[in-house]
């Protein structure tokens, strides 16, 4: 990992425009992405991890979506700027994407070698059969045994792990700057989890490919991401890196989804009758469409303060092993 | 590797055994006619069917024999049908598709545009269309195309809006595909299935189309023959040589029912839902 920061996100904000009113999905999200660095983006269901990625490559629907403000800075050039032409180029090539289901994400009418030829012929203008010996070649670099054979069958053929190896293959078949992951391991069951996790870790390393990785598991985080940001409707609420954040969670959030999983070395305490139930944060997020203009987590946290329920925090610098910012009340300075 | 041959269902069995028959007779008929269709013969007029007077399905109000002109006829029907629906197929099918994958103003108003078309019975658009093109084979060709423009572009958008919404269309978003890229390459070969079956059963409802223009008098102009206008011309003796008019009928009669049997077989074959039922 370089220290040259290859993605910059700036205070992004998406909405999308309902029956029931203005959903700010993302809310003024901003992170830096280094070479080489897989960052990991953490959070529950519906607090914008996705559509924040999206809105970088710029998939959002539109409408009922739309990018209202921010800036996502890549190679000198903000992409919420360019043409849509500019951005199709980049995308597949520069950035791209593996998305959560592999069951959905291949076409099902096509063979796999088909989709993997696909970003190759678009991107780099390759002849038929140069992209077709280079699909073999990717399914031989992600482990499909016998890839001559398999590149002809069609996805129903493969089983999840396999599919979700090949949107990889196609993901990285045109060694992409940056690798956006939108939960590639929640489909599929442990044991695979594990090995597409070392896959992308491998792949990622041998080109140093920048990963960002999204997921709601803390145990993939601390597998392979290198820092980690955790989002609580719609917006960053901290970051660090993943030893900081492991060991010294700042914001009370961050406390309450490590106090939740379940640990091996306290397996006694919650094991017996009436021992310790496990940690749950109590309550659900706010609605994103009656957002309070104050810190969004102060109904559900244990030391919430007045000035909570009245300002949202100010984004606070803290020491660490490596520079970490906080958006909690508890921590910011006095100014 | 999975067993591509499709197991074919006697209902689409026979139909294309049908079909087979007339092709068969049409390609019989560029070589070889047993007389010539437009020739009249005033000796022999409205001859009852008969081996031995060389009329095997008798002949017409002006002598000339029915068996030939049928023959001749099949060919005109068949062309005018496979044209049309082509027409019909191809930009329906491109407006369908493009109004289902961009939505917002493009699906409104090319649905709409199709809509205005639908809103008309076919044969009294074709008549429409046949009135102001002027009566001419080529013009009975766009007449029938046009009719069939608005049912390709609803059944072909219906068809993309259910497919637009899986993951590997964004999938192949994201790796920088266009959008007529997704849409040729992903979308197109994932309705093909509804749209063979509209083909197939559309062929069959241009026989009769064009059997009706022709019958009007706006289709293929006597004295050409067209089975539409040997009925018409059989109108006023078919109570004395009731020949005249069942023969035709019955050539268009068959070939319809060839055209619905296949288009019935294939949406068993082909439609995965109705496939391992009963």
């Amino acid at each position: 990992m370089s220290d040259e920061i290859i993605l910059r996100v700036e205070g992004l904000m998406t909405q999308f425009s309902t029956d029931y009113g203005l959903v700010k999905a993302v809310d003024g999200v901003s992170f830096d992405l280094r070479r080489g660095e897989t960052l990991g983006l953490v959070g529950e269901s519906g607090c914008g991890k996705s559509v924040t990625n999206l809105s970088i490559m710029r998939l959002i629907q539109s409408p009922p979506g739309k990018t209202v403000a921010g800036k996502v800075l890549y190679q000198g050039r903000d992409l919420l700027q360019v043409s849509d032409e500019e951005v199709r180029v980049l995308r597949g090539k520069n950035i791209s994407m593996i998305f959560q289901d592999p069951l959905t994400s291949l076409n099902p009418v096509l063979t796999v070698s088909l989709q993997i030829m696909e970003a190759l012929q678009l991107h780099h203008g390759l002849k038929k059969k140069e992209a077709k010996a280079k699909a073999i070649e990717m399914l031989r670099l992600i482990g499909i045994p016998d890839p001559e054979r398999r590149a002809n069958d069609y996805p129903h053929q493969f089983s999840g792990g396999m599919r979700q190896r090949v949107m990889i293959a196609i993901a990285l078949s045109c060694d992409p700057e940056i690798l956006i992951a939108d939960e590639p391991t929640t489909a599929l069951d442990v044991t695979i989890q594990a090995q597409i996790l070392e896959l992308i870790k491998d792949l990622s390393a041998r080109s140093s490919t920048s990963v960002i990785m999204i997921t709601h598991d803390l145990g993939v985080v601390a597998g392979i991401c290198d820092s980690v940001c955790v989002m609580y409707a719609g917006r960053v609420v901290e970051r660090a890196s993943v030893d900081d954040l492991f060991y010294d969670p700042k914001h009370p959030y961050t406390r309450g989804l490590l106090e939740s999983i379940p640990r091996l070395d306290r397996a006694e305490e919650y094991g017996t009758v009436g021992g310790k139930r496990l940690y749950s944060i109590p309550g659900s997020p706010p609605s994103l469409i009656a957002m309070p203009p104050c810190c969004p987590f102060n109904s559900r946290c244990a030391r919430a303060m007045d000035i909570c329920r009245r300002a949202y925090p100010p984004e606070t610098s803290l020491a660490g092993r490596s520079p970490r910012t906080v958006s909690c009340w508890l921590h910011a300075k006095e100014n | 590797m999975a067993s591509r041959k499709i197991k074919l269902n006697s209902i689409a069995l026979v139909g294309i055994i049908i079909i087979a028959v007339y092709v068969v007779g049409i390609v019989v008929s560029l070589f070889w006619l047993p007389c010539d269709p437009v020739a009249m013969d005033t000796e022999h007029v409205l001859e009852a069917p008969a081996l031995s007077s060389g009329h095997l399905l008798g002949t017409d109000e002006f002598g000339r024999d029915i068996l030939s002109r049928i023959m001749k006829g099949a060919l005109v029907s068949l062309l005018i049908s496979i044209a049309a629906t082509a027409i019909g197929a191809v930009l329906g099918t491109l407006m369908g598709i493009w109004a289902g994958y961009k939505g917002g103003r493009w699906d409104h108003w090319l649905m709409r545009l199709a809509d205005v078309l639908f809103s008309f019975p076919s044969l009294l658009l074709a008549i429409f269309v046949m009135s102001i093109l002027g009566e001419k084979t080529v013009n009975v060709v766009i007449a029938i195309g046009l009719v069939y423009i608005p049912q390709f572009a609803r059944i072909s958008r219906g068809s993309v809006l259910t497919i637009k919404s899986n993951e590997f269309v964004r999938a192949a978003k994201s790796n920088g595909a266009s959008s007529g890229f997704i849409l040729f390459r992903h979308l197109l070969p994932n309705i093909l299935v509804p749209l063979i079956v509209q083909i197939s059963l559309s062929l069959s409802v241009a026989i009769l189309l064009e059997s009706s223009l022709s019958f009007l008098g706006l289709g293929v102009q006597p004295p050409a023959p067209s089975w539409g206008n040997m009925l018409s011309g059989a109108r006023k003796v078919m109570v004395i040589a009731p020949w005249t008019a069942v023969y035709p009928g019955l050539a268009i009669v068959f070939l319809v029912l060839g055209f619905n049997l296949l288009g019935d077989g294939l949406r068993d074959i082909l439609d995965p839902r109705m496939r391992n039922v009963g």
